[in-house]
């Protein structure tokens, strides 16, 4: 259909234009002294995106591959091609990457010293192209050195923005999370290397199908654990709320609305691409990983009141949405529901797409905030909206889509995954009928709580009044900011308006990957339905506007006092507690108070109170587990005597062992 | 004639659904008197049933007990109830470890057991699986009852709930006992009741307070 | 027809959604023994709300102005899914529960802003313990609502009512009682009636949905509670048109429908007695017992939906 075909050739004007754009900041950048290198990056990164665009004039709609071959460059096998899975997420990376960029050009142009800036571009701009890269490598190697420039280059932005002790060790907890992640995936690679002899993707498509049993558990595993650590599943979790607010706002939101998206591009790829037919418990695993992250993520997001942090957490409790979608997708499956499996797991991929533009465009608008406010401390806000209407209005639109209101985008992925729960209840005499069906609930809760935190970040952040002198002094945005955040908003009102223009290939996507037969009808009901009920909420918007009222301004009722300061209004930790308060167990606050002098508790003279949220994670499952790798470590330094003779010794052992092993084994 | 019939029908096929429905709101309740009240309407549903059951299998004896359950446990034991709390000026409240919320889900938890419990055995033999479901949810509710909440009172409630349930699974699995049988299994419930009033007496004149979980200050 | 008949249906939720707030106040007077306001009393406040001036503080910013027309639109769009007088409706085959749902929270989610929006602590107040009773009773009625989905085989409402009008009275099931029960303690957290919240109330500790609108006046203020009566009286059309649907035209002939308007004002009545009792009888339960109120409609609604795999009915 040709309404369908207008973004792609949307994409496709943009990308024929993005060469000159980026020769445009090219030549702006030359004139301040970028290196070669960078210029050099911002071509590839041209080339990519024009490539990326012209392959998505003709690819989504039918399985068309392309197949880009450079291994005559180097002697290891690089391949890279495009199917219709990469060719979704290389949609959803340009998709975010050219309003950030745009984003970009002004924020850091005002945050960063020239120096400073050169080496950001040039990062930026790899980051970006290693993402690109790792969707559409065809080989495992590809896929892994991709992925490895794709941690490397996020790290390195974070180490930009200023290394400072906390920093470090936050960043220190980053690397050494992704690489244990890294790990597992590479570990998934090599299980499959007796089975399929090279690692070209479709070697591994092939071995998957008649694989072992055994082997195909810790695949499975293996990529879960991986792919998991990478897109924050809890309890592998740790590195994102550390990470995500140190780095700077364009980086954050790159690193949370796409980088997790290519870890869920990653296990897709496996579970549903190279392993197909697994048993239910896979997705039963899945299902309740996606639903703890959820529930805490939204929980812990609730208890934080810096932004950044805040967005970090909600970014874990949407992978956890993302991740139940999955796990009803291969319980469906695994039961031979096969449509059933499509709607899931189309409604995993949208909402993937959906949380990348609204993620991305709260995280600029954060930064937006940074760069007028100096603060991302809610508490410290206030008022802002007034001060800044086109960033508030964007971050209102942001906030609408990530509570999954209708009418916005964030509600369509939802409701897709809400009633492939529903349709779990017709798998009769399984346990999926009864986990399933309970498993809307969970999803409810969350969006409930999800409503609260947002309803909160919202209101304190852009209404009522400035809580602090940064935020009454408050200026709008430059003008590329402001375009940038537009250009998200304005995706996520149009997707969420007009859902048709993006499901048909998106279903038809999850039916290839699910083999199902025929599409589910509950998608093109939603196409036909919200835009009515958007029409008609117009229509009666329209009408009700038209009254004709007389206006006039009057304080704030204030109890008869002569007037309201700032602090009287609701802090975000006020409006969070009656929340807080009920779900108090999963929030094991350290408090201490102290009244002194404490001779005289009923008279004191000071009171100090401090309260902090350790998560229990880190008490009561990370910590035995490295003190029990320090004191291994511990045991096995015994092992280094420094003596030279115990060394030879060392030698003479292995040797003499071999040649047992020869004499008796061979 | 007809409507007789099919009232008796649904009746039999339905009576379970009410009885998990006094099991929940058995777990909700908070005053004293509103378990009481709940404990009289189990009784009430079960003499319906075994009316129900002495109309389909025409036995007269069905009918006595029916008639014995009314008067024993639906007016007698509630009633009685009544006259201690009036006289041990007992707190009206219903003192539990364990909030509203928490209760329903543990009841709801007691159901599912009770149905997961009962499907394997009721498929082999020709009982109905709702009721028999029933009588589970009713003994672990007792059970339940009794383990969480700290009045004394209380936990003589919990205890007649659970001989409820054991009666209602004889009842289902047999269709009905022999009179006799009935009739002692009624005097060995009154016996306990007896005696426990009399210690529940015994308790507020020592101690002043009938909370169980304060006699955790006896031990040495 | 059936679009005219769709469209009155809303035309009825929505003009007399007033005048079901007068009879329940003036039932609870009579069983409190006073006189109380005409049943019409509503319709003369609107009236007098709508010429009166609209008054802004100078703090606010556009939501302030945008949210009582956007609850306002939203309410009026609920009232879109639910067949009353036939076994049909505007949005009925269309669309679903969920939809219908979001749309309700939809409308709470700007509430809460414009609260917050007035500067005062009591906007706030009312705005935090808002978000906290929807929260909570979110999970509660969508449970119950799938129950019934899956026992009636249908997404849409107009589809649940179908079922239930296929069914005879007798044949009560389990599933259908308990989701009643689940979703008649939703419905008065939802709709702010008593023991969760009290519409009649000035003290402003006590309020959820009167200290939001606190700084409302005039046409704004008008809109906001017309809006909180239609979501009144389209959760009242829900409950009869899921647990209780029979008396509705089954061909649309007009004297089907007058039948059927007669048998729904009667079912409405009904309900609004046992709202005004109960508002009567019970006390407003304190804050932090609310969550527990509504964790006994969640356990109960995920009975409903075990018993739907687990009971052969």
């Amino acid at each position: 259909m040709r309404v369908l075909e207008c973004p792609l050739r949307l994409i496709n004007f943009v990308g024929r234009f993005s060469p000159p754009v980026f020769v445009q900041t090219e030549i702006a950048a030359a004139k301040r002294c970028l290196t070669r290198a960078s210029l050099l990056l911002a071509t590839m990164f041209s080339v990519a995106i024009s490539t990326g665009c012209n392959a998505g004039d003709r690819g989504l709609l039918n399985s068309e591959v392309r197949r880009l071959d450079p291994s005559v460059l180097a002697p290891f096998p690089f391949t890279f091609s495009l199917d219709r899975l990469g060719l979704f997420f290389l949609v959803l990376i340009l998709a975010v990457a050219l309003p950030v960029l745009i984003f970009s050009v002004s924020y850091v142009s005002r945050h960063y010293t020239p120096a400073r800036q050169k080496w950001l571009w040039a990062l930026l701009l790899l980051f970006i192209a290693s993402m690109v890269g790792v969707v559409a490598a065809s080989s495992g190697f590809a896929f892994l050195v991709a992925w490895e420039i794709m941690s490397l280059t996020s790290a390195g932005l974070i180490l930009l923005e200023g290394s400072s002790g906390e920093r470090r060790h936050n960043l220190f907890i980053y690397l050494l999370m992704t690489h244990a992640g890294t790990a597992a995936v590479i570990a998934s690679f090599l299980v499959f290397l007796p089975h399929s002899h090279t690692l070209d993707f479709t070697a591994l498509r092939a071995a998957g199908a008649t694989l072992p049993h055994g082997a195909r558990i810790a695949l499975f595993l293996l990529a879960f654990v991986g792919f998991g650590t990478k897109a924050g599943i809890i309890p592998l979790h740790l590195w994102l709320p550390r990470a995500h607010p140190i780095a700077p706002s364009p980086v954050s939101a790159l690193m949370s609305g796409v980088m997790l998206k290519i870890a869920v591009y990653g296990f897709v790829r496996f579970a549903f691409d190279f392993l197909p037919g697994g048993p239910a418990w896979f997705g039963y695993l899945v299902l309740i990983a996606g639903a703890v992250s959820g529930l805490l993520g939204v929980l812990y997001a609730l208890a934080v009141h810096d932004l950044k942090r805040l967005l970090a957490y909600s970014s874990i409790e949407n992978i956890g949405i993302i991740y139940m979608g999955l796990g009803a997708a291969l319980i469906f499956t695994a039961h031979d529901a096969r449509t059933w499996a499509a709607l899931a797991l189309a409604g995993a991929l949208v909402h993937s797409l959906n949380h990348a533009l609204f993620k991305s465009l709260l995280f600029l608008g954060s930064g937006a905030i940074a760069d007028s406010t100096h603060t991302v401390d809610l508490e410290k806000l206030g008022g802002l909206q007034r001060r800044m209407p086109v960033t508030g209005s964007v971050f209102l639109i942001g906030c609408c889509s990530i509570m999954g209101l209708p009418l916005f985008n964030g509600f369509i992925g939802e409701w897709m995954i809400l009633r492939s729960f529903i349709g779990g209840s017709t798998l009769v005499n399984t346990n999926a009928q009864l986990v399933l069906p309970l498993m809307v609930g969970v999803l409810a809760l969350i969006g409930g709580l999800a409503a609260a935190c947002f309803v909160r970040v919202y209101g304190v952040a852009f209404l009522g009044r400035p809580r602090s002198a940064e935020a009454e002094n408050a200026h709008a945005s430059p003008r590329a900011m402001r375009v940038g955040t537009v250009m998200l908003a304005s995706a996520c009102m149009a997707m969420g308006v007009w859902p048709g223009i993006f499901l048909r290939p998106i279903v038809s996507l999850a039916q290839s990957l699910v083999r199902a037969a025929d599409a589910p009808p509950e998608t093109l009901m939603i196409s036909h339905v919200i835009p009515w009920v958007a029409a008609a909420f117009i229509l009666l918007l329209g009408g009700t506007a038209l009254l004709k009222r007389v206006k006039r301004q009057a304080r704030t009722w204030a109890c008869g006092l002569p007037g309201l300061t700032s602090r009287m209004q609701y802090t975000s930790n006020s409006i969070t507690k009656p929340v807080r308060f009920v779900f108090a167990r999963v929030y094991k606050a350290d408090r201490t108070l102290q009244m002194l002098p404490e001779d005289r508790p009923y008279f004191p003279a000071s009171i100090s109170y401090h309260s902090e949220r350790t998560t229990s994670y880190e008490r009561s499952l990370y910590r035995p587990f490295v003190d029990g790798v320090m004191a291994a470590a511990n045991q096995l330094r015994r092992l280094q005597t420094g003596n030279i003779q115990v060394y030879l010794l060392y030698i003479v052992l292995t040797l003499v062992l071999l040649l047992l092993y020869l004499r008796f084994a061979g | 004639m007809g409507i007789l019939e099919t009232t008796a029908g649904k009746v039999l096929s339905s009576y379970s659904v009410f009885l998990f429905l006094t099991v929940l709101a058995q777990a909700a309740v908070r005053r004293f008197s509103t378990s009481v009240f709940l404990f009289g309407l189990q009784s009430a549903i079960i003499a319906i049933q075994v009316a129900v059951i002495g109309y389909h299998e025409k036995l007269v004896e069905a009918y006595i007990v029916a008639a014995l359950i009314v008067v024993l446990k639906v007016l007698g034991i509630p009633y009685a109830f009544f006259r201690l709390i009036e006289k041990l000026h007992a707190p009206r409240e219903v003192k539990t470890s364990t909030s509203a919320a928490e209760s329903v889900f543990i009841a709801v938890g007691i159901i599912c057991l009770s149905y997961a419990a009962v499907r394997s055995y009721a498929s082999g033999v020709q009982a109905p699986e709702d009721g028999l479901a029933a009588s589970v949810a009713l003994i672990l509710t007792g059970a339940f009852l009794m383990v969480s909440r700290k009045r004394a009172l209380m936990q003589m409630i919990g205890l007649l709930v659970l001989e409820n349930g054991i009666f209602l699974a004889a009842l289902t699995t047999t269709f009905g006992m022999p009179l006799v049988i009935e009739i002692g299994i009624f005097f060995d419930v009154l016996m306990g009741l007896f005696l426990m009033g009399l210690f529940v007496f015994r308790i507020r004149d020592t101690f002043d307070h009938m909370d169980v979980s304060k006699l955790r200050k006896l031990r040495g | 027809m059936k679009i005219a008949l769709g469209i009155l249906q809303m035309v009825l939720l929505v003009m007399g959604a007033p005048l079901l707030r007068g009879i329940v106040g003036r039932l609870k007077a009579l069983l409190q023994r006073r006189q109380g306001a005409s049943v019409w009393r509503p319709y003369s406040d609107l009236w007098k709300l709508l010429h009166k001036e609209d008054l802004t503080p100078p703090s606010a910013s556009f939501v302030f102005g945008l949210a009582p027309l956007l609850v306002f639109a939203a309410s009026i769009l609920v009232t879109a899914f639910i067949p009353l007088l036939a076994d049909s409706a505007l949005l009925g085959s269309a669309g679903d529960f969920i939809l219908m749902v979001y749309l309700l929270a939809f409308g709470r989610f700007f509430l809460a802003l414009g609260g917050i929006d007035g500067g005062s602590a009591f906007g706030g107040m009312g705005a935090s313990r808002e978000v906290l009773v929807s929260c909570l009773a979110e999970a509660p009625l969508l449970l119950g609502l799938v129950a019934v989905a899956i026992q009636s085989s249908s997404v849409s409402i107009v589809g649940m009512a179908g079922w239930a009008l296929g069914q005879s009275f007798f044949n009560i099931s389990a599933v259908h009682l308990l989701a009643f029960l689940a979703l008649a303690i939703v419905a008065l957290a939802e709709t702010g009636r008593m023991p969760v919240d009290n519409p009649t109330t000035h003290l402003e500790l006590t309020m959820i949905h009167e200290g939001m609108v606190l700084e409302y006046s005039g046409p704004n203020l008008a809109l906001i509670e017309w809006a909180s009566a239609i979501k009144l009286s389209a959760i009242i059309g829900l409950l009869i048109a899921i647990f209780a649907p029979w008396g509705m035209a089954v061909a649309s002939s007009p004297a089907g429908i007058g039948l059927a308007l007669v048998v729904l004002l009667a079912k409405t009545f009904a309900i609004l007695v046992a709202l005004a009792v109960i508002e009567s009888a019970i006390a407003k339960l304190r804050m932090y017992a609310v969550p527990d109120f509504l964790g006994v409609a969640a356990a109960i609604s995920t009975l409903a939906v075990i018993l739907t795999a687990l009971m052969k009915r």
